[in-house]
């Protein structure tokens, strides 16, 4: 066909899915409800509030020395370095063990029980 | 998973600003001002004011919460005080026309090196590049937030070379 001409083309339609709508992930699908625990935007709302206030909390944690309560009452001091997404791990630097002073070193989530530091 | 970290977002939030007096597994205890559950781990961040005008902050781990008992409800005074404590310093004051004039030559630079800009949000003080990064006044690489870190971290170093140029 000459360059600049419109081309007609067969529209190739998708089988509909099993939620009805096939354009993907339907938000108000079962599926979806049962995914995020019927979440609403209010609670969407708190979520993004709480977590803007946790990350600037563990900001302000950075570089503060900082004392970590671990289980079987162990206690650890060292110099907050920074939190991951998921909440796995914690890096810290200057951990003090009994073994002496790791330059860096990451503490894993599951075997702390709290942390605190001053402001 | 305990039944701490099952609750929702708006549960958590019921929280916020309270005394509470939080029953941790090996039977630790933590009193203190809720400043922010995460949601994402259910960690409970307490204040605790010290005698010499410094604060303690303690952070409890979701999965080590056992309990969590109301105190009592802090007031205008306490919630104003508490939402300080994390926020961010204030920079140096511009007055709405030289914040105008800082947004409108960071956004003509920006359109000049073929980045897409707009202005959003009430009265249009905050930009929005090519649709996924904001910027607040006073428009420096401080004020930047994106969800991705790629193109926030790119801007930032673009803004801190513009900003230095400036000087």
């Amino acid at each position: 066909p000459p360059p600049g001409a419109t081309m007609l083309v067969g529209v190739l339609r998708l089988p509909r899915g099993p939620d009805g709508c096939s354009r993907g992930f339907s938000p108000t699908s079962p599926r979806f409800q049962a995914l995020l625990g019927g979440d609403t935007v209010a609670a969407q709302g708190a979520r993004a509030a709480l977590r803007q206030r946790y990350l600037r909390g563990l900001a302000a944690a950075r570089g503060r020395p900082t004392q970590f309560c671990l289980r079987a009452g162990v206690r650890v001091d060292a110099v907050f370095g920074a939190a991951d997404v998921e909440a796995v791990a914690f890096q810290v630097d200057a951990l003090r063990t009994p073994l002496g002073v790791q330059a860096a070193a990451l503490l894993r989530c599951t075997d702390v029980l709290a942390y605190s530091f001053l402001l | 998973m305990n039944d701490w970290q099952r609750k929702s977002p708006l549960d958590w939030e019921v929280y916020v600003n309270k005394m509470v007096k939080v029953a941790a597994i090996e039977k630790h205890e933590y009193e203190g001002w809720v400043l922010t559950v995460d949601p994402v781990s259910a960690s409970i961040v307490l204040a605790t004011f010290l005698e010499n005008e410094k604060v303690s902050i303690s952070v409890v781990l979701g999965h080590a919460v056992q309990e969590v008992e109301i105190l009592k409800e802090g007031d205008e005074e306490m919630k104003q005080r508490l939402s300080c404590i994390f926020a961010p310093e204030e920079s140096k004051a511009y007055s709405p026309e030289e914040e105008e004039k800082r947004k409108n030559a960071l956004k003509t630079w920006l359109e000049k090196n073929h980045i897409p800009v707009t202005e959003q949000g009430e009265s249009g003080r905050t930009l929005c590049v090519a649709g996924v990064l904001t910027i607040d006044p006073p428009y420096g690489p401080e004020e930047c937030s994106s969800s991705n870190e790629i193109i926030l971290s790119r801007v930032q170093g673009l803004i801190q070379g513009y900003l230095e140029k400036q000087q």
